[in-house]
């Protein structure tokens, strides 16, 4: 190495090498997920990781994607997100084919750290998109299947996790009816979670409008009917016929599928202060929460006017996981079974093959090492079983220090190793 | 009550802060208890006392469930929280301050868009004051004592929180502008706001009745 210069072996910042046992998790839970997304008929695509700059206009996105520029000095970013992608994808590609796509995706998303509090400048998203369609029963499906995700990796909701629900269109409707002159202001404190700022422009609208505070902080169960039955109250009289009294029989009917989905809506919470994080959002817009992280696990909604900027104007629904963050909240499972065969001789790739065509996963070792050693190696790879070959089978033990060893048979070594 | 975790400023709104939850029925004795302890457990809550600053990081990542910070600790970090209630105690102004023997020389140089240097513990919200009047400045940022720099030539001015405006009187600044006015706020985590939804509002009415009653 040259004196004074310092050489960057180190990964970049917010990006990091995942090894097992994590990357094995990772890769699990991913095909867990996407069996789950292709038992409802999504099928899988695959999009550039790199995308010309103009095709996500979102702000916040654009701020936070990492730019560069090609040999004809077109500007380029790592993509942000998926949805934006597909919607193009969709436009340019499926232009002909019957709608709705039902499309579901699992790859790496890329954002500059630091920006919007990211920590992570590379993380894995698993999600749909159903474009064409604008059925509330779509909106609901995709939540069901959200759900019915989530639950299948072994989280229980309410104890675990919940879906917070709410509708873009309904507090926006109401206040384009009721005090437009303050709309724009009060949906940006709100977007910015700020209720003392929405209080504060609130108290200076001389109109009776009530909902112009309340509205932001009606919270609670699904399965409560006092929470739109307050809703409803702002959609009546001057806002019964706008888009406010619409969003709100949106709502309702996403609840009443959602409940004939098979009782999702113990899992949902309402919230009609949430109005996504992306500008995009035009009706339902739902997070997902779980137990012990202050972050959004997944989150997704309606963004009906996205792809009209490609050219198409079809109407979308969809959800992304974010996977770094739903493993951190998972219950832990036990690793699969492997076993670690130590021999360099013929009769121990013999027995190796033996063994992994009756279902046992085996790592073969063909050197002749002590049993301390291949015990600590076994450890090292998270083996649970550390084998030597012997006449009528093998020699068995656990790979924990002072494991005793056991003659087993061959075909008796899946039963022990999942014993 | 409750069995939330709330993150409680130290320094100068700490007693505001437990004035504050007092109110809501919270058992904040224990945190008058022992002044060096940094995590109590109370029947009924938890308290984490820290750096004002450090208030939202615990929030925003959920360590704690809601906490008290001033509004000039939000409008400086913007953390992703949900920002509920102005609890109206705490009151300070944001303020843009220069020696006085120097203080017409600072404000011709801003107006004439000329760079000044401003030292400061809020380099952003600094930015953004500057930015909105369209001049430029030099942000130097300090963690403590910002009041020495114009002292000592490290910058023309300052941006900091004035509560009483003691210090600036004892070092001789003067006030050019007046950026913001800041109250102390309770703040959510965004998952603990829905999960716990009972509870937080439950402090909510508690506080809200104490305030106005």
């Amino acid at each position: 190495m040259q004196r004074g210069t310092t050489r960057k072996f180190s990964t970049t910042p917010g990006t990091r090498d995942i090894l097992p046992p994590e990357s094995t998790r990772l890769l699990d839970v991913q095909a867990r997920i996407l069996e789950r997304f292709r038992l409802h008929g999504f099928r899988e695509i695959i999009t550039p990781t790199l995308e010309y700059s103009e095709v996500v206009e979102e702000p916040k996105l654009r701020d936070a994607s990492f730019k560069l520029f090609d040999p004809d000095n077109q500007m380029l970013l790592l993509r942000p997100e998926m949805t934006t992608p597909i919607a193009r994808l969709v436009t340019q590609r499926l232009r002909n084919a019957p709608t709705p796509h039902k499309l579901s995706y699992a790859l790496p998303v890329y954002r500059r750290t630091g920006v919007g509090r990211g920590q992570s400048a590379e993380f894995h998203q698993a999600g749909v998109e159903v474009v064409g369609s604008t059925s509330p029963g779509e909106d609901a499906g995709t939540i069901a299947l959200l759900i019915e995700t989530l639950e299948s990796l072994g989280l229980r909701a309410p104890r675990d996790f919940v879906l917070v629900l709410g509708q873009a269109a309904f507090y926006e409707g109401y206040l384009r009816r009721v005090a437009p002159e303050v709309a724009s202001e009060l949906l940006e404190a709100l977007a910015a979670k700020d209720l003392v700022r929405v209080d504060e422009i609130s108290a200076d609208v001389t109109v009776e409008a009530a909902g112009l505070r309340e509205i932001p902080r009606l919270v609670g169960p699904a399965t409560d009917a006092s929470v739109l039955e307050r809703a409803t109250r702002y959609a009546e009289g001057r806002a019964a016929e706008g888009e406010a009294a619409a969003a709100l029989d949106n709502l309702r009917n996403i609840l009443a599928y959602l409940h004939a989905g098979g009782g999702h809506l113990d899992s949902v919470m309402l919230d009609l202060g949430l109005i996504g994080r992306h500008n995009y959002y035009t009706g339902a817009v739902y997070e997902v929460y779980a137990a012990g992280l202050g972050f959004t696990v997944a989150n997704g909604g309606r963004y009906d006017n996205l792809l009209r900027r490609f050219g198409e104007p079809l109407p979308a629904t969809g959800f992304a996981i974010s996977l770094e963050r739903l493993i951190s909240v998972l219950p832990k499972e036990e690793p699969s079974p492997l076993l670690v065969l130590v021999g360099g001789t013929i009769e121990a790739i013999r027995l190796a093959a033996e063994l992994r065509s009756s279902g046992v996963p085996v790592l073969h070792l063909a050197e002749d090492l002590a049993p301390v050693t291949a015990v600590g190696y076994a450890c090292s790879v998270e083996a649970s079983w550390v084998g030597y070959p012997a006449p009528d089978g093998l020699e068995l033990a656990p790979a924990e220090p002072g494991g005793r060893f056991e003659i087993t048979a061959t075909e008796k070594v899946l039963g022990r190793l999942l014993s | 009550m409750s069995g939330l975790r709330v993150a409680v400023p130290k320094g100068a709104i700490f007693e505001d802060a437990l004035a504050a939850l007092d109110g809501a029925g919270l058992p904040v004795d224990v945190l008058r208890e022992d002044g060096r302890q940094l995590f109590y457990r109370a029947e009924g809550a938890e308290f984490i006392v820290t750096r004002p600053s450090d208030v939202p990081v615990f929030v925003e990542h959920g360590a704690a469930d809601v906490g008290i910070v001033g509004k000039d600790v939000l409008e400086e970090q913007r953390p992703n929280v949900m920002e509920l209630r102005d609890l109206g105690t705490g009151v300070c102004r944001m303020i843009l301050a220069a020696p006085r023997e120097r203080a017409e020389e600072v404000q011709r140089a801003i107006s004439h868009a000329e760079v000044v240097r401003a030292a400061t513990k809020f380099p952003d919200t600094a930015r953004r004051y500057f930015a909105s009047l369209g001049r430029q400045a030099e942000i130097i940022e300090l963690h403590g004592a910002v009041e020495l720099a114009p002292l000592v030539g490290l910058s023309e001015c300052i941006v900091d929180l004035a509560a009483t405006g003691n210090t600036l009187r004892e070092n001789d600044l003067v006030v050019l502008d007046e950026i913001s006015r800041s109250t102390a706020r309770l703040i959510a985590n965004r998952g603990a706001y829905r999960l716990r939804h009972g509870e937080v509002s439950a402090l909510l009415d508690a506080i809200h009745g104490s305030l106005n009653g």
